[in-house]
């Protein structure tokens, strides 16, 4: 992945309702610890994804707290229980302020 | 990625307790004295508290109640060749219904510098417990996954693994 805050989401392709799916997300970003120093010596200053939140609809359904131990470019899976058409919407922010949001619709197969 | 996975001695001593029950032996006790024999039957004893930060870390989840064994499982590598990247998959059997759920997932790595690495708040909405995601680790060390749920009880699993390359700094 390229630019920091780059997110995808990837959800089954065929969803019913009711069924509890697989949710999988990424984001761009280098959740430098703090602890590392660049080329020159100079220490690269912490920089990382604090807080995820998930939303169904307007439910929150998730909220992840993460520290700079969580890999560069974080992925993430969770369930989630798909029982009415919707959108998935996801938020990273990390601690400079930046915010990053991705959603992905949640509709069911017809049969 | 192929990787080589523990037993999941939570799950056997899910299923000896649920033997035991069977036959009879526990069919009487409380939920609490099954728990405990759960616990007991899991076999090895809990990984020790390395440091007080850890134990704070531990209480604070917790918040004075038991941390039992059980219901849980820390899917991870017993060898993680990079600790920039160690996959970590937990999971759980227990419910996750608006009467009773799984409100959070705590993920602490002993010798890691930020030893709560990360805490996952759920709702029922979720379905299940089923996460997955990729964690940075200093050195060789102990991994702990602790559920607690709507009701307060604290659930836990852990995983010892070896470290080769420092992924921390």
């Amino acid at each position: 992945m390229s630019g920091i805050g780059e997110a995808r989401i990837r959800l089954p392709d065929r969803v019913s309702r009711g069924e509890v799916i697989v949710v999988n997300a990424i984001v761009s970003h280098p959740m430098d610890t703090g602890f590392f120093r660049d080329a020159d010596g100079n220490p690269i200053p912490a920089y990382f994804i604090k807080d995820v939140v998930v939303t169904y609809g307007d439910q929150e359904v998730a909220r992840f707290i993460w520290t700079s131990g969580i890999s560069r470019d974080p992925v993430v899976s969770f369930t989630l229980r798909a029982d009415r058409e919707a959108p998935l919407a996801m938020t990273w922010t990390d601690n400079k302020g930046g915010v990053f949001r991705q959603s992905a619709d949640i509709r069911f197969a017809s049969a | 990625m192929s990787v080589p996975h523990r037993d999941e001695p939570p799950r056997r001593a899910f299923l000896r307790g649920a033997l035991l029950a069977a036959s009879g032996l526990i069919g009487s006790g409380s939920l609490l004295e099954q728990g405990r024999l759960l616990a007991d039957w899991a076999g090895d004893p809990d990984p020790e508290v390395p440091n007080e930060e850890v134990a704070r870390i531990l209480s604070e989840i917790s918040a004075g109640r038991p941390i039992r064994r059980g219901h849980l499982s820390l899917d991870m590598p017993l060898v993680a060749e990079d600790g920039r990247i160690v996959p970590v998959i937990i999971e759980s059997d227990l419910p996750m219904t608006t009467e009773r759920y799984v409100k959070s997932i705590h993920l602490v790595v002993d010798h890691n510098p930020d030893a709560h690495l990360a805490a996952f708040h759920l709702s029922p909405a979720i379905g299940s417990v089923s996460i997955s995601t990729r964690i940075k680790m200093k050195r060789t060390t102990w991994v702990r996954a602790l559920a607690r749920t709507s009701d307060d009880e604290v659930w836990a699993a852990y995983a010892r693994v070896q470290v080769t390359l420092n992924g921390c700094g």
